[in-house]
């Protein structure tokens, strides 16, 4: 496999961002939040990503379940399924995450919180799919959440692993900021529609190749996410798409278009 | 004449029976509730307990109702834990029985 090559760098560029993410509940469409599954809770979830630069385009399916250890305690496992245009496809890299929320503050129809999260990335793929190296991400996440207003801040950063030709792909630094908006107080039965903007940083060092920095990799990257959140009971459903307004990217790479999600989830 | 006595106090075992059969019903004030989505979790696990018949969230209010059948008796640490673990925080409760 030629990671080296244009097409792949940006085809494995979508999904080192795609791979950070393990959003459940209310949490932001593409960045952190802090929220974690009641104890004893099975999570379904079904997530569709759709990565576009220039020629570059990328389809990932996944399946996640996770499971609620206790009230603050969440685990993880990712499946997802990946489909190249013009490429590869075929099973990608497995996941394992788990987040942990270790502060959380309570009143009346509001709930603050904050979470430690971690997710492990294995070479699992094989057959030039996935990223073909071991990564793993950690992040801190904050949540506000009132029954009008909502708002989150989160911090990733990915370390990245070598791939077997000695080319070492450069770590990810991920920041985020977002804000919801619950226009119409439903009540607990009702279907629920939360509306949200995110402010989504992603900035990735530059790959190297036998210990020599490789020009065209690597950059900053700023997007406009404007998403939705529709629930009713114990059935999600949360769409969104990532707009580039900033980049700046080294040497000679495409920019990125648009990558746009939407998510299933169900808690059990 | 001997069967009156008998009458009364059977009438009176069966009132209380009824009585005692309409349950419990609980009054939770509950912190963090501002999701309809998140808030399913209290249901569950509430819903799970031995002898819970009914459940309904106010989240404007913060509060959650929960009822119960007759001998299912809910200590406070019980629903503070089961609260804990969906997430939230009870304030504080209060109970009567049914009519």
């Amino acid at each position: 496999m030629n990671l080296y090559s244009k097409p792949n760098t940006t085809v494995i560029f979508f999904l080192t961002a795609i791979y950070c993410t393990a959003s459940n509940a209310h949490d932001p469409v593409f960045g952190l939040g802090p929220h974690t599954l009641f104890k004893g809770a099975t999570e379904v979830h079904f997530g569709f990503d759709r990565s576009v630069a220039g020629n570059n385009k990328l389809t990932l399916s996944t399946l996640e379940l996770a499971y609620g250890l206790t009230g603050n305690w969440t685990a993880r496992l990712e499946l997802p399924y990946e489909d190249r245009d013009g490429g590869a496809n075929g099973t990608s890299d497995i996941g394992f995450a788990t987040k942990y929320r270790f502060w959380r503050r309570d009143s009346l129809g509001v709930q603050e919180s904050s979470s430690a999260f971690l997710k492990v990335k294995p070479n699992t793929a094989g057959n030039n799919r996935g990223t073909g190296t071991t990564d793993s991400i950690v992040g801190l996440a904050y949540g506000y959440e009132s029954r009008k207003w909502y708002r989150w801040a989160a911090v990733r950063y990915r370390y990245n692993g070598e791939t077997p030709g000695n080319l070492e792909r450069g770590d990810k630094l991920l920041l985020d900021l977002a804000g919801g908006i619950r226009l119409r107080q439903s009540s607990y039965l009702e279907p629920d529609w939360v509306w949200m903007l995110e402010l989504n940083g992603e900035r990735t060092a530059k790959n190297e190749l036998n210990g020599d920095k490789v020009n065209s990799s690597g950059g900053t990257e700023w997007f406009l996410s404007p998403g939705l959140m529709w629930t009713l009971r114990n059935f999600a459903i949360k769409t969104g798409a990532q707009l580039q307004v900033i980049s700046d990217m080294n040497g000679n790479q495409a920019e990125s278009d648009y990558r746009a999600r939407i998510e299933f989830e169900w808690h059990l | 004449m001997k069967a009156i006595p008998l009458l009364l106090t059977s009438a009176v075992l069966l009132w209380s029976g009824m009585t005692v059969a309409a349950g419990t019903q609980y009054d939770l004030r509950v912190d963090g509730l501002a999701c309809p989505f998140c808030a399913y979790g209290i249901e569950k696990k509430l819903k799970k307990t031995r002898g819970v018949t009914s459940v309904e969230i106010d989240l404007e209010r913060g509060v959650v109702v929960v009822k119960a059948g007759e001998g299912a008796k809910l200590n406070e640490a019980r629903l503070k834990q089961l609260v804990k673990d969906a997430g939230f925080t009870l304030r504080s409760m209060t109970e009567k029985p049914l009519p």
